[in-house]
């Protein structure tokens, strides 16, 4: 008697468990890897046209060797693997991006910086000298 | 009962995997740290929350997986939490600089706008200044031109009085002597014996008369003189009254009646011999001084 309510209650705890198993592998396999290629493929070329070849060298690399992992996984019909490695391709490209945008929004920034603080000490000394 | 427990058991197994602590997964601590840094950034919650939000989503999932025991499960989700992290904060940091810039182009445009007002008004200011310069300049150029016309004009003006002056003394015919300048009356212009002026005097005292009122700072004597012939008394007389005469013309033509002295000397100082009648002619005479241009009175007749 003891030995079946103990099954019981690990059968309930078996079902919950099963369900999220079952629902993390409908994540990770979730639709359409041909889609999600298309997706990085669209944020890759967006990447490269930012400047990331140049500002985020690693990131761009990591996204573009993803890629094609992704297009032989799935020319494998391995759907999963193609599915997750463009969904990191499409996330590096993003970041490689965003990298990129950065490093060129810091490098304005600190230009404009610069000629401000000159345009300060020049308007002063005008200013004083007036 | 074999069968039943070996069942039990293997479920026991199962949910003793699943409910066990995961084990520790480089790719979620990765993620689980990604996440805390980007939360943890300003810039992240200000520019990119909902970058954030995609990360955090993702490492739920990457935590429900490990919690589960879902190792499989665990690195995909936790790789793109990372990466979605990194993205926000890249967002974040950007966002912060664009918006930090176009906040200062605005101080800039000011500072610009000032400047130019000052350089504007500097230029204004210079010019105003120049212009005053200038016109100072211009003005002291006048002056000084003016005054070397004056200057031009008086000399012009000294040496045209001075050549008249000497034009005019020397229609005159008169001499310098120590007491001034002698002009001397013949006495072709008097009657025998009367002190009237003949007629033809007229031209000389025209002379005389315009050069003395032009002048009004000279003055003039009138001395008359006679020859030897006759008593002294009545040649005294004589040589008084033609004097008189002569200054009675002079005031007729304008002369002031107190610029002008007379005196009657008889025969006293002849300037030629009164033994014959060509020195007695002479001796018959006026003479005029003329003072100097300073009002000086004239010397009374003395000596010689």
């Amino acid at each position: 008697m003891r030995q079946i309510s103990c099954v019981s209650k690990l059968a309930k705890g078996t079902t919950l468990c099963a369900m999220i198993a079952l629902s993390a592998a409908a994540y990770a396999s979730s639709p359409i890897p041909a889609e999600k290629i298309a997706v990085a493929k669209s944020s890759l070329q967006r990447a490269e046209q930012s400047g990331a070849p140049e500002f985020a060298p690693v990131e761009m690399a990591a996204a573009r060797d993803k890629l094609a992992r992704a297009e032989k996984a799935l020319a494998d019909r391995n759907k999963q693997s193609a599915t997750q490695l463009a969904e990191q391709a499409d996330v590096d490209a993003q970041l490689a991006e965003a990298t990129a945008q950065r490093q060129k929004s810091r490098k304005a920034a600190m230009e404009f910086d610069a000629s401000m603080q000159a345009l300060r000490q020049e308007s002063q000394r005008s200013s004083a000298t007036n | 009962m074999n069968a039943k427990l070996f069942t039990g058991m293997g479920l026991a197994l199962a949910l003793g995997a699943c409910v066990s602590m995961p084990q520790p997964n480089a790719a979620l601590e990765t993620a689980r740290l990604a996440v805390q840094t980007a939360e943890a950034d300003p810039n992240v919650n200000k520019f990119a929350p909902l970058d954030l939000d995609r990360a955090r989503k993702d490492l739920s999932i990457a935590e429900d997986a490990s919690l589960h025991h879902q190792d499989a499960e665990v690195d995909q989700p936790a790789y793109l939490a990372t990466q979605n992290a990194r993205l926000a904060q890249a967002h974040g940091a950007t966002k912060a600089d664009d918006a930090r810039v176009a906040a200062g182009q605005i101080e800039r445009d000011q500072i610009v706008l000032a400047s130019r007002t000052r350089e504007a008004e500097n230029a204004r200011a210079s010019a105003a200044n120049s212009r005053v310069a200038a016109d100072l300049a211009l003005n002291q150029r006048d002056q000084a031109v003016n005054q070397r016309d004056q200057a031009n004009d008086e000399t012009a003006r000294a040496n045209g009085e001075t050549a008249r002056i000497q034009a005019e003394l020397d229609a005159l015919k008169a001499t310098p002597t120590p007491r001034g300048l002698v002009m001397t009356l013949g006495d072709v212009l008097f009657d025998t014996g009367r002190a009237e002026l003949k007629s033809g005097a007229g031209r000389k005292m025209d002379q005389l008369g315009q050069f003395l009122v032009e002048h009004t700072d000279r003055r003039v004597q009138i001395d008359g003189f006679t020859d030897s012939v006759g008593t002294d008394s009545y040649n005294e007389d004589l040589s008084q009254r033609r004097a008189d005469s002569v200054k009675a013309a002079l005031i007729n033509r304008g002369v002031q009646p107190s610029r002008i002295g007379t005196e009657g000397y008889g025969k006293a100082y002849p300037v030629a011999n009164n033994n014959d009648s060509g020195g007695r002619q002479l001796n018959r005479r006026v003479e005029v001084v003329i003072g100097g241009n300073n009002g000086t009175t004239i010397a009374p007749r003395s000596g010689l």
